[in-house]
């Protein structure tokens, strides 16, 4: 639970206060009237003057007040109850219980609120003691909807399961474990209900079909003032200050203490970081293909920076595959997403260069960045269901990716999309143009974003667990697609996975990542054979296969960039750590050309 | 189409639910409207004059047949005669509802003008002085009843600087620019409660589609920033601010009541407020359903809006 309100609560409180003493003050009668001394200057006892019946105005002000709340708090606290009530009753009961006391609600929202109250001031009259029950008629649906919610989602957790295996009767659920669980978003309810009703009583008042004189309420006040306006001005002020600022108070509470029943936390505050890295690049020889030398991506959090990518180097050479692969949250994607410049708000990167062709990504701005994106270099998405645009159809989603690079008609472009489904193995291609994503299947729509990717003949595709949300046979479909267009238009892939199976069949070679950092590279057939590295070990061994020994999970879990072991970050879980693994960061370890390992026990049998 | 036709026949047994419920409360509520009609300043009416009047009125007949009669005379467009001049309600009602509707539109308009670009604005540069100025004038735009802000509007550019008209209508064909010009002080003082809303819930709704995956992939391809802006976040976020909308401007439907009364704007709501203070209750009757008619065919205009937003819908 976040901060509460505790400013909006005491102004509302002394409010509330003022109205409850207002008896006790010693005030001249708000309602005694001296038509002599109608619309009076301020004097020492009056200080705010008289109205145009003489009656004193701070006294009819603290009193209207009086009148206000009490015919707000009456009312919502009279919904509270009853809403509350209902919603439980239906929530727990179901049937028809259910559709008695939750659906019937509904016909109180066919009316437009104030339209209601209406209708029931001309069959009861004007009055405090119609208006209570007509907005506490109005507000009952809030409350109803909330407990039903309420309880329809406490009804499931564990805790009332277990109450309930118990043996606890259905009364005494209720009491103890639904009732408090539902406390917050009746609570804001409330004072949601409160603050309407302080306005709608004011309304109502003020077309005379509210409170009746001579009784002071606001809203009658403002509506008698508009008579005199000419003459005192002040006389219309202060009721429509008093009003306001009531308003604004009881507001500010329920947006508090919205906030503060809120189960989600606030995002935080993002700032873009605009700052190129400052760190010196590695010289890097100019050539084709993607360079990583050093990529560090730091993350500012309210307690510090962190580091999930550390000291990431790597080569990916046109028509090569290179696989990434490690455990979720080990940095594969947050690497993807840094090179195509597309690291989320709060991350940035803080060291190393990234090369394209011979130029560094990384100390490009924003505008140099675009032009390059989906150009020469292009991303596939893990899950194509939420990657694609649900409003707009796949073909304009396609031809905007090819018309934001180059110069086309609307028509050549949707030509060239076209044959972009077609290479793509889509059939129907041009009655897929006009479909929404959601009128695709799964691995539809994968092909689909791959088509985009590949629009405008990018020189690297990096493609971040593209199979993962498929089924089986789609995910080879996919990954023979993908090998196809590498070998055919000389990619550059970066493909990242978590999948050790999907390595060995589309990769040349495999760079493995733990806790942010590469452990381990080489060639296929080397790291399968041969591995270096006990975390790439534990890896291969965690897959089932066919014939082999059964599979061992990995014990333990990846640490947290908050909290790194001191020395090698996978000694905690390796079978082969022995002290002096915690001595230090160890070393990245080349071992042949091409062969690396951060293993400093690598040699050792 | 099967989709559609669900909703309409929704919509209609919402109507007729109304009608009942209004039918109902006139019928049932203790106190017979005969007698209140003829009660004038707590003096008990003369039993003869309070039967004749009912038999007049068609009350003596069993509430069924009166049910009948009334669900029969709406299939037909008849909305019975006002109690007071005999007149049909259904006239008048036509004659005054343009006008509201008219305001309301009017408010729609300038409420959307002001909060979808500003709301936007606010989501983009979260936390940032626009942000908060904007947060906090919303704030305080929601917390100004609408009548203080038309009596203060009045007061100031009406009394005080004698610039603009305190209020009142002519009609377009009379006299178009005075038309507009009475017209916008009501649809203004609508207007900046209804932007307030507008904006904040732009900006939440542009928030959330800002951390969706799909803006990834339109920054992927290389959109120009503001292309991204506004056809992947501001379009998807549209849906949200379409339906809050349509709540708000339903809610209007009986709401204009106020700034009608502060403008002398002769509407269907300042009808209303006369035929409470007339106790005409067929009159009332009558009004109460057309808008509630219109609050419904509103909701449904507003779900049809929404499936042509969003294509998922029309399938679910």
């Amino acid at each position: 639970m976040r901060r509460f309100p505790w400013l909006a609560a005491t102004v509302v409180g002394a409010l509330a206060l003022l109205a409850l003493v207002a008896p006790v003050l010693p005030l001249p009668d708000p309602v005694h009237m001296d038509i002599a001394a109608r619309m009076a200057a301020p004097s020492t006892p009056h200080p705010l003057g008289r109205d145009e019946y003489g009656r004193d105005v701070l006294s009819r002000l603290i009193w209207g007040g009086r009148t206000s709340l009490a015919v707000a708090f009456a009312s919502a606290a009279l919904a509270c109850v009853a809403g509350t009530l209902l919603g439980v009753v239906g929530g727990f009961m179901r049937g028809v219980t259910e559709l008695l006391a939750v659906r019937s609600m509904d016909v109180v929202l066919c009316f437009p609120p104030l339209l209601l109250a209406l209708l029931v001031v001309t069959l009861l009259g004007p009055g405090a003691g119609t208006l209570i029950p007509v907005l506490a008629v109005l507000f009952l649906p809030g409350f109803t909807r909330v407990a039903y919610a309420g309880v329809l989602s406490a009804r499931s957790l564990d805790y009332v399961e277990a109450v309930r295996a118990l043996g606890a009767g259905p009364w005494r659920i209720m009491l103890r474990t639904i009732l408090p669980a539902i406390g917050g978003p009746v609570l804001v309810q409330f004072s949601l209900a409160a603050a309407a009703g302080v306005l709608l009583e004011s309304g109502l008042s003020f077309l005379g079909l509210g409170v009746v004189p001579p009784t002071p309420s606001w809203g009658l006040m403002i509506g008698a003032a508009r008579a005199t306006m000419n003459q005192d001005p002040a006389l219309l002020l202060w009721p429509c200050l008093a009003l306001t600022l009531t308003i604004l108070a009881m507001n500010a509470l329920c947006d508090g203490l919205r906030d503060a029943f809120d189960p989600h936390p606030a995002p935080p505050r993002l700032r873009r970081r605009l700052a190129p890295p400052t760190a010196p690049a590695a010289p890097l020889p100019t050539q084709r293909g993607l360079a990583l030398a050093a990529l560090t991506v730091e993350i500012t959090t309210p307690t510090g920076a962190l580091r999930p990518v550390r000291d990431v180097s790597l080569h990916v050479e046109p028509g090569e595959t290179l696989a990434m692969v490690g455990e979720s949250g080990s940095g594969k994607s947050l690497t993807g997403l840094a090179v195509m410049g597309l690291l989320p708000p709060v991350a940035r990167v803080a060291n190393g260069a990234i090369d394209l062709d011979g130029i560094d990504l990384a100390r490009l701005d924003e505008a140099a960045l675009r032009r390059r994106r989906g150009a020469e270099m292009a991303m596939v998405f893990q899950d194509p269901g939420s990657s694609l645009n649900p409003v707009h159809r796949v073909g304009a989603q396609i031809t905007e990716a090819i018309r934001a690079h180059q110069k086309l008609s609307g028509h050549a472009a949707r030509d060239q999309a076209l044959a972009l489904l077609r290479r793509i193995g889509i059939p129907d291609p041009a009655r897929r143009l006009n479909a929404f994503p959601h009128e695709l299947s799964g691995g539809m729509r994968q092909r689909v974003m791959i088509a985009m990717a590949i629009a405008n003949s990018p020189h690297l595709l990096i493609a971040d667990e593209p199979t993962t949300a498929l089924d089986v046979t789609l995910q080879a479909q996919v990954l023979e697609l993908l090998a196809d267009l590498r070998r055919e238009r000389r990619l550059a892939l970066l493909f990242i996975t978590h999948s050790l199976p999907v390595v060995a069949e589309i990769a040349d070679r495999v760079a493995v990542m733990y806790a942010g950092e590469i452990v381990e590279q080489g060639t296929i057939a080397e790291v399968f054979a041969r591995p270096l590295h006990p975390y790439t070990t534990a890896l291969l061994a965690s897959v089932p296969a066919e014939d082999g020994p059964p599979p061992l999970p990995i014990p333990g879990t990846v640490p947290s960039p908050h909290a790194l072991p001191p020395g090698c970050a996978f000694a905690p879980r390796c079978p082969r750590a022995v002290a002096r693994c915690d001595a230090g960061p160890p070393p990245l370890v080349r071992v042949s050309e091409g062969r690396l390992t951060r293993c400093i026990r690598w040699a050792e049998p | 189409m099967l989709w559609l036709l669900r909703r309409l026949g929704v919509s209609i047994l919402l109507v007729w639910i109304v009608a009942t419920v209004v039918f109902l409360a006139i019928h049932l509520v203790p106190g017979d409207p005969a007698e209140l009609l003829l009660s004038q300043g707590g003096v008990a009416p003369d039993p003869a004059a309070v039967a004749e009047l009912r038999t007049q009125l068609g009350l003596d007949r069993p509430i069924l047949v009166q049910y009948v009669a009334s669900m029969n005379g709406l299939l037909h467009g008849d909305l019975g005669q006002s109690l007071e001049d005999q007149s049909p309600v259904a006239a008048t009602v036509m004659q005054r509802l343009p006008r509201t509707l008219e305001l309301i539109a009017a408010s729609a308009i300038f409420a959307v003008l002001i909060g979808l670009p500003a709301g936007t604005l606010a989501a983009v540069r979260r936390g940032g002085a626009f942000d908060r100025i904007a947060s906090w004038l919303a704030g305080l735009a929601l917390a100004v009843p609408v009548f203080v802000t038309g009596t203060l509007i009045v007061l100031v550019f009406a009394q005080a600087l004698g610039w603009l008209p305190a209020g009142g209508y002519v009609p377009f064909a009379q006299a178009p620019g005075r038309h507009l010009l009475l017209l916008s002080m009501p649809a203004f003082t609508i207007g900046i409660g209804l932007a307030a809303v507008v904006l904040r819930i732009t900006r939440a709704a542009v928030l959330d589609v800002m951390m969706r995956d799909h803006v990834r992939t339109a920054r992927a391809k290389g959109l120009p920033p503001r292309r991204v802006l506004l056809r992947h976040v501001v379009r998807n976020a549209l849906s949200p601010v379409v339906t809050v909308l349509g709540l708000q401007l339903g809610a209007l439907l009986g709401g204009t009541v106020l700034v009608e009364y502060v403008f002398n704007w002769p509407g269907l709501s300042s009808l209303l407020v006369e035929a409470v203070n007339a106790r005409d209750y067929t009159e009332v009757e009558g009004i109460v359903l057309v808008i509630s008619v219109l609050f419904v065919t509103l909701n449904l205009l507003i779900d049809l809006i929404y499936a042509a937003l969003d294509p998922r819908v029309r399938h679910g």
